[in-house]
């Protein structure tokens, strides 16, 4: 059943999706520092105030993932910010996250040696969110 | 013509600048300049190879049809944003492989693993033509050289 765009209910479920992944478990393994989305408004998109996500990760564990103002998900180790039309793109997999990142329609704050030497685990993540049905606000 | 900016010299080497071309350096320039800057200022070998370094590297990811100049000068590196001519080496392949390319392991005598499951998949892309380096024979070591310097691992 659909889950509502960066929700309560979403953030468990993309915990779930994420602790069920054996690729993403393999590939974070190291990985210690919390990651931040922001999910910037766009009121057009009937998406009218920002969100942040805030995700507790460690080694290879997604311990929690919570949903709460933007302020919250910028206080992580590392930050990624987009407006919330591009995180739909990203879930529905018409932008590659990588790609997104590489032309500046994602933009990350972190540090950049570490959050490369994990690629493949931030691509699986990715694959992660793809995989959780979702009721999108601007297609009500 | 395009005014350079320069950051704040480096903790490592006192010399080692990384600045860029462009009044606006694009997400891949600014990505790449940082990525290498972390590096140098955070590995001394890698603060090595950067001084000893000059050569004109070009990389353009096909599919995001982007491409940077990083301009190494003996300790310092412009980053132009697009291809700039004259370029010493310059590498076309897509994103993926770019991120794999910074993930190369550095083994014995400083070169690239290419027998680990990341090397295996670079080497399949160059050999299916999918990863292009123009310049490659004449410059290996400075091929060397850059993935030293750019490598996370």
């Amino acid at each position: 059943m659909a889950v509502k765009a960066f929700s309560n209910e979403w953030a468990k479920e993309f915990k779930d999706e994420v602790n069920r992944s054996s690729v993403y478990k393999t590939a974070a393994k190291g990985w210690k520092w919390t990651v931040g989305l922001v999910v910037e408004a766009e009121p057009d998109k009937h998406f009218p105030e920002a969100k942040g996500i805030v995700m507790d990760l460690f080694d290879g564990e997604a311990r929690d993932v919570t949903v709460g103002p933007a302020s919250e998900a910028q206080k992580c180790d590392f930050v990624i910010t987009a407006p919330y039309s591009r995180w739909k793109e990203v879930a529905t997999k018409q932008l590659d996250a990588t790609r997104g990142m590489l032309q500046g329609k994602l933009k990350l704050k972190g540090d950049l040696p570490t959050i490369v030497r994990y690629t493949k685990a931030s691509q699986e993540m990715t694959e992660c969110t793809t995989r959780v049905p979702v009721e999108w606000p601007d297609e009500k | 013509m395009a005014r350079r900016k320069v950051k704040p010299k480096l903790d490592v080497d006192s010399r080692a600048e990384v600045g860029y071309a462009d009044d606006e350096p694009s997400a891949f320039a600014s990505m790449l300049g940082g990525l290498i800057e972390a590096n140098i200022r955070t590995r001394p070998e890698k603060a090595r190879d950067f001084e000893s370094l000059v050569a004109r590297v070009g990389i353009f990811v096909t599919d995001i049809h982007e491409g940077v100049t990083l301009d190494f000068k003996g300790g310092n590196l412009v980053v132009h944003n697009g291809l700039k001519p004259r370029r010493t080496l310059t590498i076309r392949t897509d994103a993926e492989t770019v991120m794999s390319l910074s993930n190369l392991k550095i083994g014995p005598f400083g070169l690239p693993v290419y027998y680990d499951a990341v090397g295996r998949g670079v080497a399949t892309k160059l050999l299916r033509g999918k990863l292009k380096i123009d310049g490659l024979l004449p410059n290996v070591m400075t091929l060397n050289t850059v993935t030293r310097i750019f490598s996370v691992q």
